[in-house]
């Protein structure tokens, strides 16, 4: 009988487990050195100005990516053929969000390390640019953000009351204040509020609310729906009990659509008067005339507005990005790739600290709606603000929106930030 | 008196309207033992098809005919070519269909575009009972969920077809002996489903944003209703199922907040999925 | 007298080859993959810097999640729609924690809390469910309704969660006491701490396979009805395994909200969820290391082709999910460790 000789397998086990031990470990003893660290080189200072713009192009929210990102490449076009901006072209590096905030930090990221973008633009809603937030701050590159929000407060830093992000689109003092006094008077002061289920409607309603009483209206009903809910009969049952003269809607996405529609074909609109505060040209394009008829809409920008400088902008929508319903979400995009092409030449570099001093308090006189300046205080755009009404049987953008009344600038109210100036926290 | 009436319409229409869009599910379930998970697909499909024709001047309810043949159609090709072959594994065929919905969807993105779509209510005006209304559009909608129901009933237990297809559910082995012809009897099934589910997204396409993504709305809602209604029990469970589910959420929201509505709806439904696992008309 | 010598196969089996047959399973294909995987993420940060060092501990995050279900799935046969709902969970467990409790030891707390928390929920539920027999079809839209109550309960409780707009978490020091901490603010301290976790996560995995609980949640698998006529109360079994799962998925989100810096509503969506599933069901249920590199494989190239063709990508996505189902059950990794034992199978 052969003697097993156990010291051969031993040494063989131990062969096995020394080489999988020197697998991790003597590579780095042999090479000496470290992983890579690393090291965030901007880019070069000369070449193509990159820019990273972050769209929903996919995802629940793709009717807004369309504007989103043409109103930015058709500004960026304006800026190369004019020469580029300190004789450098715009180069666009373009992410798709997919409406998910975890791949906003992602593609944030990678457009900061990777692509190497000089600074970012876009995000849609809040929660994108919440997300893309604390890249901004780590990788002290800017973020351009248009899209209409709730405000600033400081318990959502870094997303807001961050020096480097700047807001062009309106808040609520902007959006709505402005107008509560024609619609009370009009239509009464009984207001029953209808929003999604997250900060934007309640935070909307809450400054509403405020307004509201102190013209002497009320807010009979505060309702808000979980995203995704397809049947408003209840809901219609309790506005209709409720005694309301206008409804007060910050519904979004695809709710914004089922409620609308819902609510006229149960012949809600005889009765009671709708103001959204979410549905643009897209959303209402998605509605449908028969559903939105009469019902009003604020914004500090529309197509149909009756500007000189808006004229020649929507005939270049038309040439340029044809099938695209322009609003205010992808004029905000505009302004602020325009605006910040200005801040590059009047700092005379390409610079996060560069491009912050001189966009604070600068005015520009090309947008789409007038006359925009950003506010030095809190990077908010002073905008001018629009309250118009759907149009029976619309057919399109063009003939769906009649003003009803408009003020040239609304000075936006103070940011709940802990340290304004911004350019100083 | 109105606010019961105006109640009872809600609750009405709630539940027709979730029965409508439950059927398909409930009748390929019922007989094949498999969660459709492509069912939101199927909606999605009928929807986009009632648009692209109602666009193209075929008048509504020919155009949700034709939806509703053609939704017919992508079910039978997808029977044929894949899920037949996998009756036997319910599990790969709950994950099948969900790749179905994965692909219809991309493509109907690719297709029709993601831009919001409607179609003109094509019943405009509301029926009133004093105070309490209700659109016509949304009543004939739930009249001709009711005349489903029925009719589905009416074939599944006045006519020979329907014996057989209660036989296979009943008692499959049996059912077999005696000679049925069950992959006939399987496609036909499945074709039916999912016709069912083109003609429901073709009807509530007036009511509805129409987006790729619309079958997501309704998915879990019309499952739990199936599920809670009765395996097995077509007609009477989908009715329950979804009178429980659909009214439930309207009976909560008198009470409490939406959120907690439908959250206590869906906690509701679980808990009964475990003490009476077969649904409240099922039997094992 | 006569000796009765009773010759067992062990005394007469030459020693040698039984260790040679011991090494030969060790040094079975899974294994030999899931070592070069491990020691390919190791070297990354050696020969890669910046935004790979950055993103790829999210996925290996996203790795563990999918190694949850494996253990739910490849081993107990229970599909799960929720695992998502249990990684975001854990996401913020830790944020609210770290919120509420301002200590050097709260990032220990919070991954505690994590942990505890993903188990106890999935532990109750799986309880509820297990003990009243409520398996395939119905378990799948029990978690598909867990997934959607976490996305309603996470959007609505915004003064806990941030609602819709999210939370934010910073990168957490991890202290022991003696003075020594880590702090997770360096991508490599994070990198190499996520790998540490994701390595001790596989190899508890695989330990729990070998053991005789995993022995029995298969015999779950393949028939329930046996192993419980058997004597074992697979009730408990399962709501053991859903509970490990649970717990580790948690776990694993804990990590991840403070490596991503942000938590959203989304993470326990349906949305997250069924890509889970789709990351397994690719990659392989059976093998642990199959739904490894199934989750970070994808993770990947949707990042990459993220800008270049978003809806072709998923459609790609959804048909390959289809393929793979109905032609490569055991998923492409599973389909692949086949080929060695298929070779040898055709040589010999």
């Amino acid at each position: 009988m052969t003697t097993p000789s156990p010291g051969f397998d031993r040494r063989a086990l131990m062969k096995a487990g020394l080489f999988g031990a020197s697998a991790f470990a003597l590579p780095p003893l042999l090479t000496a050195c470290s992983p890579k660290s690393s090291d965030g080189n901007g880019g070069s200072s000369d070449g193509p100005i990159r820019v990273g713009v972050i769209s929903p192009l996919s995802g629940a929210w793709t009717v807004y990516g369309k504007a989103h990102s043409a109103g930015f490449e058709l500004a960026v076009q304006e800026i190369n053929e004019a020469g580029g901006t300190l004789g450098r072209e715009w180069e666009l590096v373009i992410a798709d969000s997919k409406t998910e905030p975890q791949i906003v930090t992602e593609q944030a990221n990678r457009l900061v390390r990777e692509e190497q973008v000089d600074f970012l633009a876009g995000t849609f809603s809040s929660a994108e640019r919440n997300a893309a937030g604390p890249v901004a701050t780590q990788a002290d590159k800017l973020l351009l953000y248009p899209t209409f929000y709730e405000g600033q407060s400081q318990e959502f830093y870094p997303g807001v009351c961050n020096p480097n992000i700047f807001m062009f689109g309106p808040e609520p003092s902007e959006q709505v204040w402005p107008h509560m006094e024609y619609m009370v008077e009009k239509h009464g002061g009984k207001f029953f509020m209808i929003g999604s289920d997250y900060v934007w409607p309640r935070e909307t309603n809450r400054l509403t609310k405020q307004k509201l009483e102190e013209l002497g209206g009320s807010a009979v009903g505060e309702v808000y729906i979980p995203f995704n809910t397809p049947q408003y009969g209840s809901v219609i049952s309790q506005i209709k009990r409720s005694g309301a003269d206008v409804v007060f809607l910050s519904l979004t996405g695809s709710d914004t659509v089922n409620f609308r529609r819902q609510f006229a074909a149960a012949g809600m609109k005889d009765n009671f008067v709708v103001w959204t505060v979410d549905d643009e040209e897209a959303a209402t394009s998605g509605i449908g005339p028969d559903a939105t008829e009469g019902d009003y809409v604020s914004f500090d920008y529309f197509w149909s507005i009756d500007t000189p400088n808006n004229e020649k902008f929507r005939a270049k929508v038309k040439e340029q990005h044809p099938d695209v319903i322009m609003n205010t979400v992808g004029v905000a995009m505009y302004n602020a790739a325009h605006m910040t092409a200005m801040a590059i030449e009047e700092a005379g570099e390409v610079s996060t600290e560069g491009i912050r001093s001189a966009l604070e308090g600068m005015t520009f006189d090309g947008a789409p709606q007038g006359s925009i300046t950003m506010r030095a205080e809190d990077h908010q755009a002073v905008l001018p603000s629009y309250l118009v009404q759907a149009q029976p049987n619309w057919t399109g953008p063009d003939d769906m929106f009649k003003v009803v009344q408009s003020v040239d600038s609304v000075e936006p109210a103070t940011a709940q930030c802990d340290n304004l100036p911004l350019s100083e926290a | 008196m109105e606010r019961i009436i105006s109640l009872g319409l809600e609750i009405g229409s709630a539940t027709l309207i979730l029965a409508l869009v439950s059927m398909g599910l409930a009748l390929i379930f019922g007989l094949v033992r498999v969660i459709n998970m492509g069912h939101g697909a199927m909606l999605a499909l009928g929807a986009y098809l009632a648009w692209t024709l109602t666009g193209n001047g075929v008048p509504f309810p020919l155009a949700v005919v034709l939806a509703t043949v053609g939704v017919g159609l992508v079910g039978l090709v997808f029977e044929v070519l894949v899920i037949r072959h996998f009756y036997e594994h319910p599990f790969e065929t709950l994950l099948i269909s969900w790749g179905f919905y994965l692909v219809v969807t991309e493509l109907i993105k690719i297709i029709w575009g993601s831009t919001l779509k409607n179609i003109r209510n094509p019943i405009p005006g509301t029926f009133s009972i004093g105070e309490a209304g209700i659109g016509r559009y949304e009543a004939v909608v739930c009249l001709v969920s009711l005349v489903l129901l029925l009719g589905t009933g009416f074939v599944l237990y006045r006519t020979s077809v329907g014996l057989k297809v209660r036989a296979m559910i009943q008692n499959r082995e049996m059912a077999l002996m005696l000679g049925v012809n069950a992959p006939r009897m399987y496609r036909s099934v499945f074709v039916a489903g999912a016709a069912m589910a083109g003609l429901a997204g073709a009807l509530i396409a007036p009511m509805f944003s129409i987006e790729p993504d619309m079958g997501t709305l309704w998915l879990v809602r019309s499952f739990f209703a199936v599920i809670v209604g009765g395996l097995g029990a077509i007609v009477g469970g989908t009715l329950v199922g979804s009178a429980l589910i659909g009214g439930g959420t309207v009976l909560f929201a008198l009470v409490s907040k939406q959120v907690f509505a439908q959250t206590v709806v869906f906690a509701l439904a679980v808990l009964a999925l475990r003490f009476r696992p077969v649904g409240l008309l099922g039997r094992r | 007298m006569r000796e009765a010598t009773i010759s067992t196969d062990v005394e007469t089996r030459p020693p040698r080859q039984e260790m040679r047959q011991r090494l030969a399973r060790w040094a079975s294909a899974e294994n030999l993959l899931a070592a070069i995987l491990f020691v390919v993420l190791f070297y990354v940060p050696y020969l890669v810097a910046g935004y790979t060092v950055y993103i790829l501990p999210q996925y290996m995050l996203f790795g563990v999640l999918a190694m949850t279900l494996c253990l739910l799935w490849g081993l107990g046969g229970m599909v799960s729609f929720g695992q998502g709902a249990f990684f975001a969970i854990g996401a913020y467990a830790l944020g609210i924690t770290l919120q509420r409790v301002e200590t050097q030891a709260s990032p220990w707390l919070g991954l505690l809390v994590a942990l505890a928390l993903g188990a106890a929920v999935a532990g109750v539920i799986g309880y509820f469910l297990f003990s009243a027999d409520v398996r395939d079809a119905y378990f799948v839209l029990v978690t598909l309704a867990i997934s959607t109550i976490v996305y309603v309960i996470a959007n609505s409780q915004s003064d806990l969660t941030g609602g819709f707009n999210g939370m934010f978490i910073e990168r957490v020091t991890f202290a022991v006491p003696g003075g020594v901490s880590l702090s997770m603010a360096s991508d490599l301290a994070m990198y190499y701490t996520v790998f540490a976790f994701t390595l001790l996560a596989y190899l508890g995995f695989r330990l729990l396979q070998a053991s005789s609980f995993g022995r029995v949640l298969v015999g779950i698998r393949e028939n329930e009805d046996r192993t419980r006529a058997l004597g074992y109360n697979t009730a408990l079994y399962k709501t053991l395994a859903f509970a490990i799962s649970g717990g580790v998925a948690a776990l694993a989100g804990a990590l991840y909200a403070t490596d991503a810096g942000f938590v959203s509503p989304s993470l326990g969506g349906v949305l997250f969820s069924t890509s889970v599933v789709v990351w397994v069901a690719v990659g392989g249920r059976d093998y642990f290391v199959g739904g490894l590199i199934g989750a970070i494989a994808i993770s990947m190239l949707s990042n990459k082709l993220n800008s270049l063709i978003p809806e072709f990508w998923q459609l790609l996505l959804g048909v390959l999910f289809v393929l793979v189902i109905v032609f490569f059950r055991r998923g492409l990794i599973g389909s692949l460790l086949l080929v060695p034992q298929y070779l040898r199978g055709r040589r010999g």
